[in-house]
């Protein structure tokens, strides 16, 4: 066990490294969980333009790496005069560059719905509103959970590039650590432990989620 | 109870004569089309209240898609359909003569007054039975929650299905889910009843339960349009029997008439073909 002794001694260090990365992940996932929601509602529902401006912003970010945004963002930030904490212009790329790809997990939810639930629906004289609230949502969201954690789980993951721009975190702290101590391997295998609890916790909830929803089913 | 499900027009009928004539439904030139193909072409019927009619045909004549033109679940090119004399869908604007869609709202609110029960059940699934019931009288109609409650209660008791109260829609079978739908649909106290092709869903031994629930509501004095299969339940229950083909009205009478002398030579056919195929 003294190989795992420079791990052992640094790893609260790590733990509190841990716990940026949740905070940071946290943070990110409320805006990106919502964005995500609105603009699947407004690409299934929304007008012509709109739609194409939706389209395109969501093929731009598929497009581009997000370490390749972070950087950018973190170089460009400056330059606009908009004076943002790193911490929240990360939090603003990460939830800007997850809500395109959970809207697009939210918008197959809602088009997988069936029509006839639209049917049902509208024969029982709902408005759009209505069934959109009580009847469509509520089917879409559980029939989009499964991708929606894994996408979460990634955002965990993902959390772990804001070293590159500076920001201190797990895989931060990490890195300190292996320079003091010289043990990258012992280190890292750490580090790996705790993502994997946090990502392993969050897949467990999903899961429990998923099953309490789809129970009652 | 059961006997109390109309009412109000029952009476109305009674003390009334003369208003059993004004029709509660009025389909009047109703074309649509899909594409190039035209679905229903120059299609008039008048329901009067308290009336079954029965619509029979082969596939693809344009039953359900005249049934799903009532409550604007399909648009329609031209035409009118007026609910108790009064338009719905679509309006024609006074100076100019264009036709105008209604807004949203005047047509949800013409949908809540026409029930509607589907083939494919269309039970809301994350909803239990009784949550499907009470879900649009609370919520589109306004009535106090506990007061749509009591009333899904004595629905479900009606279609015999009262100790399925909080069962999900998956945990019953289909004769019984749409069973429910039809209570669901009756809940929000309709003016008409609209049943599309009900029965073609379900296990031959499950349809009677539904057919003994849609016999019940007939006797109870409610407007019907069926679309159906069942010929000898269309015999049974129906007041009329009309017969489309080709999206239009080839004929129409009392189901004896209709069944047993029909004058087109369409509908002739159409029968012989159904009782050779049905013959036991």
């Amino acid at each position: 066990m003294k190989e795992f002794a420079p791990l052992i001694g640094s790893f609260w260090y790590l733990l509190r490294g841990a716990g940026m990365t949740v905070l940071m992940a946290a943070s990110a996932v409320a805006p990106a969980t919502l964005l995500g929601i609105l603009l699947a509602l407004l690409q299934v529902f929304g007008g012509g333009p709109l739609r194409s401006a939706i389209l395109g912003y969501l093929f731009l970010i598929r497009g581009i790496p997000l370490l390749v945004l972070l950087t950018f963002v973190y170089y460009l930030l400056p330059l606009t005069g908009i004076d943002l904490p790193p911490f929240w212009g990360v939090v603003l790329v990460i939830s800007l560059y997850y809500a395109a790809f959970i809207s697009e997990v939210f918008r197959a939810g809602i088009l997988s719905l069936p029509q006839a639930q639209w049917d049902a629906a509208r024969s029982l004289g709902m408005s759009r509103r209505l069934m959109l609230r009580i009847v469509v949502l509520p089917q879409a969201l559980r029939l989009a959970a499964p991708p929606y954690v894994s996408l979460c789980v990634s955002l965990v993951k993902a959390t772990s590039l804001v070293s590159i721009v500076g920001l201190w975190e797990l895989t931060m702290a990490s890195r300190e650590v292996v320079e003091r101590t010289l043990a990258p391997f012992q280190i890292f295998i750490g580090a790996a432990a705790i993502y994997f609890c946090i990502c392993y916790t969050l897949a467990l909830y999903g899961r429990h989620l998923e099953r309490r929803v789809l129970l009652g089913h | 109870m059961a006997g109390t499900l109309n009412d109000a027009s029952s009476s109305a009928i009674e003390l009334l004569p003369a208003r059993q004539q004004r029709p509660i439904l009025e389909i009047t030139a109703l074309h649509k089309r899909f594409g190039a193909v035209e679905v229903l072409r120059d299609v008039s019927l008048a329901v009067t209240p308290g009336e079954v009619v029965v619509v029979i045909g082969p596939s693809g004549s344009g039953k359900t898609t005249l049934l799903r033109c009532i409550n604007l679940l399909e648009e329609y090119e031209s035409g009118t359909i007026a609910i108790d004399g009064e338009p719905i869908g679509y309006r024609i604007e006074a100076e100019t003569g264009r036709r105008l869609r209604m807004r949203e709202r005047e047509i949800a609110a013409a949908r809540a007054r026409i029930g509607m029960v589907f083939q494919s059940y269309n039970l809301f699934p994350h909803m239990n039975v009784l949550q499907n019931i009470t879900a649009a009288p609370v919520r589109v109609k306004r009535i106090a929650r506990r007061q749509a409650e009591a009333r899904a209660r004595e629905l479900l008791a009606m279609v015999g299905l009262s100790d399925k109260v909080a069962e999900y829609p998956i945990r019953l079978s289909g004769g019984q889910q749409q069973r429910v739908a039809i209570a669901r649909a009756l809940a929000m106290d309709p003016k008409i009843m609209l049943f599309d092709e009900i029965t073609s869903a379900l296990d031959p031994e499950l349809v009677g339960e539904v057919l003994a629930a849609m016999q019940q509501l007939a006797g109870d004095g409610m407007t019907m349009v069926v679309v159906t299969h069942e010929m000898s339940f269309a015999r049974d229950i129906a007041d009329r029997i009309v017969f489309m083909d080709a999206g239009i009205i080839v004929e129409e009478g009392k189901p004896d008439h209709l069944l047993f002398a029909p004058q087109s030579e369409r509908v002739r056919a159409f029968l012989k073909r159904y009782n050779d195929r049905y013959r036991i």
